[in-house]
């Protein structure tokens, strides 16, 4: 009989796993179950989607055919409510429990929800599934009055959205600068005034405490702010990993399933990837929660893999040595956070670890081309992290950056390599010869 | 498949392939939107064009959150769908070359795709430094020359020549 893999999840880290299985021979049955209707969508771009960038059907990544194709079948709008590990069983919303022989979680995340009395309130919405973004889209009409709460990356998105169409945005942030996780403090005071001179007031440092409804719109009351009314909130507060199904891995207290660098829970047969996990970062230290669309592929394909080997290997040596899974075929190398979007006319990119400590060198600038502010960070001479304003080049730049901080190399000479003349290699792999062509060149003259 | 090598050697950065490229792709000759660019190391005396490698296993196309990017069927060629691209920029990021370029009028990212199998840059390039070659070839030719760098290196290290 044929082993079964069982997915629960479909998007970013489940369809990259379900590739990575396929490309790596597993010959599993496989089954996705979602919990949210239809084929796969993309995430990142329902912000897009609101700014008229992306049209509904081209929010679709994955058609029918793909799961034809993969020989995967999709069970959608289906909530998976229990995992019984010992049986190796899910337990379905309906009753309904579908066995598997290895297990993915790549079940994603949701928005944090703030302590804040009100948010219950019809007219808070968030911006984080299709169904939200479909629900908003109406509500963003000209002249229409939000509250942006929160400053991270899809809250500004989401600010930036309703201003393209008009609406007066407010922005109330907590902490005493925004987009704390995304980018530095400098950059952030960049960007500051790059939202206030769009028209829309932020207001950092500041703690909502109430929203009461007025009518059916909401009575805003912040710390030091006259109270003021909206006709919509957008929460953007956050978000925390989908990480019910597997309370036996979680540590006490700490969100996020952990995962060893081969996607590997504690639970024998179960693997995660995505926004569910905790686990290995590039530039070391403790395991972290890396929410991003790159890390869920990152993820996805070790776990795609692994499970192949392990669903081959257990096929081969029947159930009695199943549970002894295979050293694995793929090890994860961390995670490196990345960032890009572009927002109130700038590029907004970062990568790594772009807060610097005592212990860090620093170079901050405004002089290179296209870019309103540039930093890039790095220890012991190693390059750990950079951010860009301005230009889409501020992506490229830290894109041939991405290397050196992943594999810590040093840099080549930095004005040359800032200035795009040094083309990016990748350790171990030399391209064709720039180096050697120079040296060439060099002994020709 | 094939992909365009360039023989450093040989080429005199004169940007044929850029205008090449440029009116191939846009119909004019704005060589600032070619999607092959030649650095040029003047106190070297040394030029380098640079365009995308149509990597094997591109991270470009698996991180693309709008599934615009996908590989060519007839040629192999790693391409975007202009129609499906949101303009997000993420491929910018992925690519370790900085071969994916933003265009900032169309809102999408823009690279090479190989001309459908009939590339503008070689067909124009006046010392033949731009080639369209098996990719293992490529690769092999790669190998070879880094092998004589090497050795020529030994031998420096060594005081001969």
């Amino acid at each position: 009989m044929t082993a079964h893999l069982a997915v629960v999840g479909n998007s970013a880290a489940a369809l990259s796993a379900l590739e990575s299985f396929r490309r790596a021979g597993g010959t599993a049955r496989v089954t996705l179950v979602s919990a949210e209707p239809g084929p796969a969508y993309s995430r990142v771009l329902l912000p897009y989607f609101l700014r008229g960038k992306v049209s509904r059907d081209g929010l679709v990544i994955r058609g029918p055919e793909f799961y034809e194709r993969m020989g995967a079948e999709l069970v959608s709008g289906v909530r998976v409510v229990g995992v019984d590990a010992c049986a190796r069983e899910l337990e379905l919303a309906g009753g309904r429990r579908l066995g598997y022989d290895g297990l993915l979680l790549a079940t994603g995340s949701r928005p944090a929800r703030p302590p804040i009395p009100g948010l219950d309130h019809a007219a808070v919405r968030s911006l984080w599934t299709l169904d939200d973004a479909l629900g908003l889209d109406p509500v963003l009409r000209p002249g229409v009055r939000a509250l942006v709460l929160g400053s991270g990356f899809v809250a500004l998105q989401a600010a930036w959205a309703a201003r393209c169409r008009g609406l007066e945005v407010t922005v109330v942030e907590l902490d005493g600068r925004i987009m704390p996780r995304v980018l530095d403090a400098g950059a952030a005071a960049v960007l500051h005034g790059r939202l206030e001179a769009h028209g829309v007031p932020v207001h950092t440092g500041t703690a909502t405490e109430s929203l009461q409804d007025e009518d059916g719109r909401v009575r805003v009351t912040a710390a030091g702010l006259d109270p003021f009314t909206v006709d919509v909130v957008i929460t953007g507060t956050g978000a925390r990993p989908n990480d019910e199904l597997l309370p036996q891995a979680l540590e006490k207290g700490r969100p996020g399933i952990p995962v060893d660098a081969a996607m590997r829970t504690s639970v024998d047969g179960v693997y995660a990837a995505g926004d569910v996990t905790r686990g290995p970062t590039a530039l070391g230290g403790p395991p972290e929660i890396h929410a991003l669309w790159p890390t869920a592929v990152e993820q996805g394909r070790v776990a795609g893999a692994n499970l192949a080997a392990e669903l081959a290997g257990a096929a081969d040596a029947g159930p009695a040595l199943a549970s002894a899974p295979p050293a694995p075929a793929v090890t994860y190398r961390g995670s490196l956070s990345m960032n890009v979007t572009e927002m109130f006319g700038l590029t907004v990119a970062s990568l790594g670890r772009f807060v610097d400590t005592d212990e860090d060198d620093v170079l901050v600038t405004d002089g290179l081309p296209g870019l309103a502010y540039f930093k890039l960070v790095s220890r012991d001479g190693l390059p750990v992290g950079a951010v860009a304003l301005g230009g889409a080049g501020g992506a490229v730049i830290l894109g041939r950056l991405r290397p050196y901080v992943r594999w810590g190399k040093p840099l080549p000479e930095l004005s040359s390599f800032l200035e795009g003349r040094v083309p990016a290699f990748l350790p171990g792999r030399p391209l064709p010869g720039p180096f050697a062509g120079l040296a060439r060149a060099a002994e020709r003259s | 498949m094939r992909i365009v090598t360039a023989d450093v050697d040989a080429c005199v950065a004169c940007r044929d392939c850029e205008y090449a490229c440029a009116f191939e792709h846009g119909g004019d000759f704005d060589r600032a939107a070619s999607l092959i660019r030649v650095n040029f190391y003047a106190e070297e005396s040394a030029a380098v064009p640079l365009t995308c490698m149509h990597c094997a296993d591109a991270w470009c196309l698996d991180v693309c959150p709008a599934g615009a990017i996908a590989r060519d069927p007839a040629t192999g060629a790693v391409a975007i769908d202009a129609a499906r691209c949101a303009g997000c920029k993420m491929c910018l990021l992925a690519c370790p070359m900085g071969n994916i370029h933003y265009d900032a009028e169309l809102g999408v990212s823009r690279k090479c795709d190989l001309c459908g199998g009939d590339p503008a840059c070689v067909r124009f390039c006046t010392s033949q430094a731009l080639r369209f070659v098996e990719a293992e070839d490529a690769a092999e030719a790669r190998r070879e020359a880094l092998d004589a760098s090497l050795k020529r290196l030994v031998r420096a290290g060594r005081g001969g020549r």
